[in-house]
């Protein structure tokens, strides 16, 4: 895209998550989410074929129908109460029919149907984009509002995200489709911590960013997009190719690596809350995450799958992508176990 | 009086399902007018004769002036009308069944009749610190934007150019 066309389309991408972080009267934050909708469509569609148009408009349909729904739920809030403060929708209506909207908005089932099919018609770096950082502004919604909504409704949309995102994502081939149940199953442990610790979900979506972000770069500096030229990663680099095993398994929950920190932290204040049954769920349903990044693992880096033997000897080409922040990005995304008795400045 | 504004509510919502039951642009356009005067029938029955001329000159006058000149351009050979096509029509008879069976219940039960209320819109507001300096509240809202409301306006701004651009950036030839 034209570069100045694309800056202005990023700073407002980015003024539009900001203004809905920074406010506190629903009218911004509503604002806010439409700016991000609104310029999300043209990074969507940077690439020019009709499949990339097809996810665009999907992305539009979803995103506008749930900000038509959070402004009624605004417009009732109002009506019942008389003011627009994000932290005290005590009309249960209102406060429900906008936490059903922030859930489609952050693609949790049962909204979720949205997520696999515009995450797969794009690019990967607008997929990357569209899991990363379009997760912010909701959230800080919910993390404001989520008080005086009715937990079951959060407790069900969570179960119901980790299990379709576990199920949903086992016969997939696609990356970006894995990816976009991924983040589905992990919306859904931000939501069931919601009404417990809300400081638990603000770090599980800062781990999951690190580790998403990390697995994107990784994805597009090898130009990687489905499960058979993931077999064929160790030839061009090795040592992202071991890079991408821990972070996926960072990704499923497995210790000492950092995406263990907050399944754990979560599992202990459920438990913590005389709530058993739901974490025991959650922690088995993880497992089917698990599986298929297992799956990857062995594609990618423990197993060599039989080819010629020209193949095996690919000629190396100088790597015109930019990997600055990728170091950081997998060592955050790999060793901040250790550093757990810092999440206390989260709060 | 008390009925005027209601029925125009009920006629507004009318001319909505007018053009969400998907004619052509053409008719769906004239629907927005209907929609729009209706509208500002409701602001002025209300007391805000101020917002209701803006809703005229600006919305019908101005953006609607630009669509319909807009679809002038590019409208079909024989645009689809209520009448010729059994799903629009299906619509916008479902549509208009929903809004009586909406009628019916607001006035069933002993519940506050909702739309009956009128008239929020011409009070006075206070301003000044010695008393006795009062401004009608619509025309003052209208002028706050520029004051104390600056921020909402420079994003308001902002985001309507940025809109024009998304879709001229989305409509581009794409090859």
């Amino acid at each position: 895209m034209n570069p100045l066309a694309l800056s202005l389309i990023l700073t407002t991408l980015l003024a539009g998550t900001l203004i809905t972080m920074m406010s506190s009267h629903w009218l911004t934050a509503w604002m806010g989410l439409e700016m991000n909708m609104l310029t999300m469509i043209p990074i969507l569609m940077k690439t020019t074929n009709p499949r990339s148009t097809e996810a665009a408009t999907k992305y539009f349909m979803t995103q506008a129908m749930a900000s038509m729904m959070l402004m009624m739920a605004l417009t009732i809030n109002l009506m019942y109460s008389g003011q627009w403060s994000i932290t005290k929708m005590t009309n249960p209506v209102a406060s429900n029919m906008a936490l059903m909207a922030l859930m489609t908005k952050l693609g949790s089932a049962p909204f979720h149907f949205w997520v696999p099919e515009v995450t797969q018609g794009v690019e990967l770096t607008p997929g990357m984009i569209l899991l990363t950082w379009q997760k912010l502004a909701p959230l800080s919604l919910l993390y404001q509002m989520a008080t005086y909504t009715n937990t079951n409704l959060i407790y069900l949309s969570g179960l119901l995200s980790i299990l379709i995102g576990g199920w949903g994502g086992l016969n997939q081939t696609q990356l970006r489709k894995i990816l976009a149940y991924s983040s589905i199953s992990h919306m859904g442990w931000m939501l069931i911590i919601l009404p417990f610790n809300p400081t638990l979900t603000l770090l599980n979506l800062t781990i999951y960013i690190m580790l998403t972000l990390s697995i994107f770069m990784i994805l597009t500096n090898t130009f990687t997009t489905s499960m058979s030229s993931l077999t064929l990663m160790w030839n061009k680099t090795p040592a992202m190719t071991i890079m991408l095993m821990t972070t996926l398994l960072s990704l499923g929950g497995l210790p000492p690596l950092s995406g263990f920190m907050p399944k754990w932290l979560m599992i202990h204040e459920l438990t913590k809350n005389n709530s058993i049954i739901m974490p025991l769920t959650m922690a088995i349903m993880a497992l089917l995450n698990m599986y298929f990044y297992m799956r990857l693992i062995y594609y990618s880096s423990l197993t060599i799958l039989p080819s010629t033997n020209n193949m095996k000897m690919t000629w190396r080409f100088t790597n015109t992508k930019h990997t600055m922040t990728l170091p950081t990005l997998i060592t955050l995304s790999n060793m901040l176990l250790p550093l757990t008795p810092m999440i206390s400045m989260l709060e | 009086m008390m009925y005027i504004v209601f029925i125009m509510g009920v006629l507004y919502v009318v001319g909505f399902i007018g053009f969400s039951s998907k004619p052509s642009p053409v008719y769906g356009g004239m629907s927005l007018v209907v929609s729009g005067g209706l509208g500002c029938g409701i602001i002025m029955g209300s007391g805000g004769s101020f917002l209701g001329l803006v809703v005229f000159l600006v919305y019908l006058g101005g953006m609607m002036v630009v669509f319909g000149y807009t679809i002038a351009m590019a409208t079909e050979e024989y645009p689809e009308t209520w009448g010729s096509n059994v799903v629009v029509l299906g619509a916008f008879l479902v549509g208009l069944l929903m809004e009586v069976f909406m009628i019916m219940w607001l006035f069933s039960g002993e519940h506050e009749l909702m739309g009956f209320y009128f008239g929020g819109l011409e009070d006075l507001m206070v301003l000044g610190e010695e008393g006795f300096e009062y401004v009608r509240e619509d025309y003052s809202g209208g002028a706050s934007l520029y004051s104390y409301g600056f921020w909402f306006l420079a994003m308001a701004g902002w985001m309507l150019f940025v809109s024009i651009f998304i879709a001229i950036e989305v409509t581009r030839k794409r090859y």
